[in-house]
């Protein structure tokens, strides 16, 4: 199908330039352990604590950490006006929006990747079995960070400030996925498994797949040259 | 393809870039598109290729208006921008394997072998965009174009960057395409070189089509239509 | 131009004063005090009838979003412009009426209570929608940014306010309307007729503001397209 072959097509030559250019993967990942350094030391929590407070952190840290990698996103495009180009050729503006949500997903997968064990030791969380699920939730929630940050990001490519105006529209939307994944995490950490969470985890579920689709439907009509 | 324009207009804000533009092109033809700086050419080959919204106006490709969605058609408008459209960081070969894929090439090893070969950029396959001066980057977008054979193919100042052999390959190029029934449009400062290939020249100032003739020898018309923009004391028979 | 609109939104204007005043007095005079929470809770029929066209503001802001990424007519998008600018308007004038009761009820100025917290970031959202409008130059990408905004704002705001209560109703007793009895099971019928008629009051001065910004808009549009004709 044109679609999946033009979004891999896309996305392989951004994983190509990352691999090259190096721009974003290293700074998000600094950037991310840095946060994660810096709440541990400047938030005494006494053990009791850690676990209601942690996940905030910690998914606090990510949503900075992915904003950098948003602001960056389509970095490659405005140069040479190669956004031009693409909007030029017959490509289907869908794979435009799934290969930037993706790349950008794998980008913080990446970081997350290193950041939740490292956060798991930094705050002498116990049972690595519980690994597992809050790596789950953490994924869930970047889907949908992802998908509303390229949309948001594709608009706002020619605004002023752009760098303090994403984070400033795409925050407050976010809500439902921040509050659901820290509940997830926080139920998990509790009693090691999602039990009463559950409902929260069918609505970060819904959100991405709500926001998936919108974006899908709609980057056509929002993508300018 | 027939490409009809009919009362083409575009504002930007406050100010009109292009007025009650209205032209009709035929296979085969190869136009010229002058005028001084200012006056609506690049803004006039954006809209040809889909890349802006026209404020009134429609353009007409064998009947129907260009959108987004329209594969089929827009894999048979191509622009060429000198030093732009191409990845920076990707080497010569990555960029047009890139873009035949794009358009739906899918394998084209053999055929980028052969547009590199022809804008003798093959030992240079391997090197970055990046590296390139901007007279090669522009026989690259040569390359692409050739490989990618639009049927409508608009060009905005390809001379500005090229060598001679770079030149001859051009216009080697763009004639052949023409003869294949394709359509050029090339927008240029060298009138000189631009009137001898074209079959057609329009001239726009200040956003409006002043003048618009097939191409004859002499050309009497064309003389007192263009002789307001030249450097002082000058001919446009270099 | 003047004439017929312009004296429509006059007499518009004038009765939603009317309706207003009439609320008020009803509210503050004839309907009796509340039997839990005194005269504080008068502040209601303002706070409610705020809050409600706020969210018909945002839903306005969702039509003309939509409306104007289907058809691209200014007018969607004059529309979707005029009723955020208004909904903010409306949203902060409930934060700050919530504000006003919660003080003597609760001892506060502010807290995390999920009413108002929902208020809260519904304000956030809207706000970010006019900021960016104005920080991007060109208009026509500034609509297409607004109304890609405004369609996303509108969708999420079920998945905020189920996530919000969530939240809260975890953490905290249900909050003061006692959720287990209908509302107007509580409400004296003289209470009932106030809050009905500020209701009608905020609206007509809700369309009222909507109509004199949307003439602004118009007027904008009008002195660009005279700009532009003469220019040609």
């Amino acid at each position: 199908m044109a679609l999946l072959s033009q979004t891999v097509l896309l996305l392989r030559k951004d994983i190509l330039l990352e691999l090259r250019r190096r721009e974003s993967l290293l700074t998000m990942f600094f950037f991310g352990t840095l946060l994660l350094f810096v709440f541990h030391f400047s938030f005494d929590l006494p053990p009791d604590r850690v676990a209601t407070m942690a996940p905030a952190l910690l998914w606090l840290a990510f949503l900075f950490t992915g904003t950098l990698g948003l602001a960056q996103l389509f970095q490659a495009e405005r140069e040479n006006h190669c956004l031009d180009a693409l909007l030029l050729s017959p490509l289907d503006r869908g794979a435009l929006f799934l290969a930037k949500t993706l790349f950008n997903f794998i980008l913080m997968f990446l970081v997350e990747i290193i950041v939740i064990p490292l956060f798991w030791m930094l705050f002498n969380l116990s049972s690595w079995n519980l690994l597992p699920r809050l790596f789950l939730v953490t994924l869930l929630g970047t889907v949908g960070f992802c998908v509303l940050g390229t949309i948001l990001s594709a608009v706002t490519l020619r605004a002023r400030a752009r760098e303090l105006l994403l984070p400033l529209v795409l925050f407050p939307l976010m809500i439902p996925v921040i509050l659901a994944t820290i509940r997830c995490m926080e139920t998990v950490m509790r009693i090691g498994e999602f039990g009463d969470a559950l409902p929260w985890l069918r609505l970060l579920i819904g959100f991405d797949v709500i926001f998936l689709t919108l974006g899908v439907l709609i980057f056509d009509w929002v993508i300018e040259a | 393809m027939q490409i009809a324009v009919r009362k083409l207009a575009k504002a930007y804000g406050f100010r009109w870039a292009l007025r009650d533009l209205n032209l009709e092109l035929q296979p085969g033809d190869f136009v010229a598109l002058l005028g001084p700086n200012g006056a609506g050419k690049t803004t006039f080959l954006k809209l040809l290729a889909g890349l802006i919204e026209p404020t009134q106006g429609s353009i007409l490709f064998d009947g129907a208006v260009l959108r987004s969605s329209d594969a089929v058609r827009r894999r048979q408008v191509g622009l060429l921008v000198p030093a732009d459209h191409l990845y920076d960081h990707l080497t010569v070969q990555e960029n047009l394997k890139f873009f035949a894929a794009l358009y739906g090439k899918s394998d084209a090893s053999e055929q980028v072998e052969r547009a590199l070969a022809e804008i003798d950029l093959l030992e240079r396959r391997a090197d970055f965009v990046a590296d390139l001066s901007s007279g090669m980057r522009c026989r690259l977008s040569i390359a692409k174009w050739q490989m990618l054979d639009p049927g409508l193919l608009l060009l905005d100042e390809p001379y500005g960057v090229l060598d001679g052999p770079g030149i001859d390959m051009l216009e080697a190029f763009l004639i052949g395409h023409c003869t294949r029934g394709n359509i050029v449009i090339m927008a240029s400062h060298h009138v000189a070189r631009a009137l001898k290939l074209c079959s057609r020249a329009i001239i726009l100032h200040r956003g409006h089509l002043t003048f618009n003739e097939p191409r004859q020898d002499p050309w009497p018309g064309f003389d007192a239509a263009f002789g307001d923009f030249l450097p002082h004391g000058e001919s446009w028979r270099s | 131009m003047p004439g017929p609109k312009k004296k429509r939104r006059g007499i518009l204007g004038a009765l939603a004063l009317i309706a207003i005043a009439i609320g008020l007095y009803w509210g503050l005079v004839v309907a009796p005090p509340d039997a839990y929470q005194g005269e504080v809770q008068r502040i209601m029929y303002l706070h409610l009838p705020s809050i409600l066209t706020a969210y018909l503001s945002y839903f306005l802001v969702f039509i003309g979003s939509g409306m104007y990424l289907w058809k691209r007519e200014k007018r969607d998008d004059l529309l979707a412009h005029s009723a955020a600018e208004i909904g903010v308007l409306f949203t902060a004038l409930t934060i700050a009426e919530g504000s006003i009761w919660g003080r003597p009820t609760w001892g506060v100025w502010w807290t995390w209570d999920a009413r108002l917290t929902l208020t809260a970031i519904l304000l956030l959202i809207y706000t970010g929608y006019l900021m960016m409008r104005s920080l991007i130059e060109d208009q026509s990408r500034a609509a297409v940014a607004g109304a890609v905004l405004g369609i996303i704002g509108f969708l999420d705001i079920p998945l905020i306010h189920m996530s919000v209560y969530w939240w809260r109703t975890l953490h905290q007793p249900p909050s003061i309307l006692r959720p287990d009895k209908a509302p107007w099971e509580n409400i004296h019928p003289s209470m009932l007729t106030a809050l009905a008629i500020s209701f009608v009051g905020f609206l007509l001065l809700y369309f009222y503001l909507l109509s004199l910004r949307y003439r602004l808009g118009e007027m904008r549009e009008e002195i660009k397209t005279r700009r532009l004709e003469r220019s040609a």
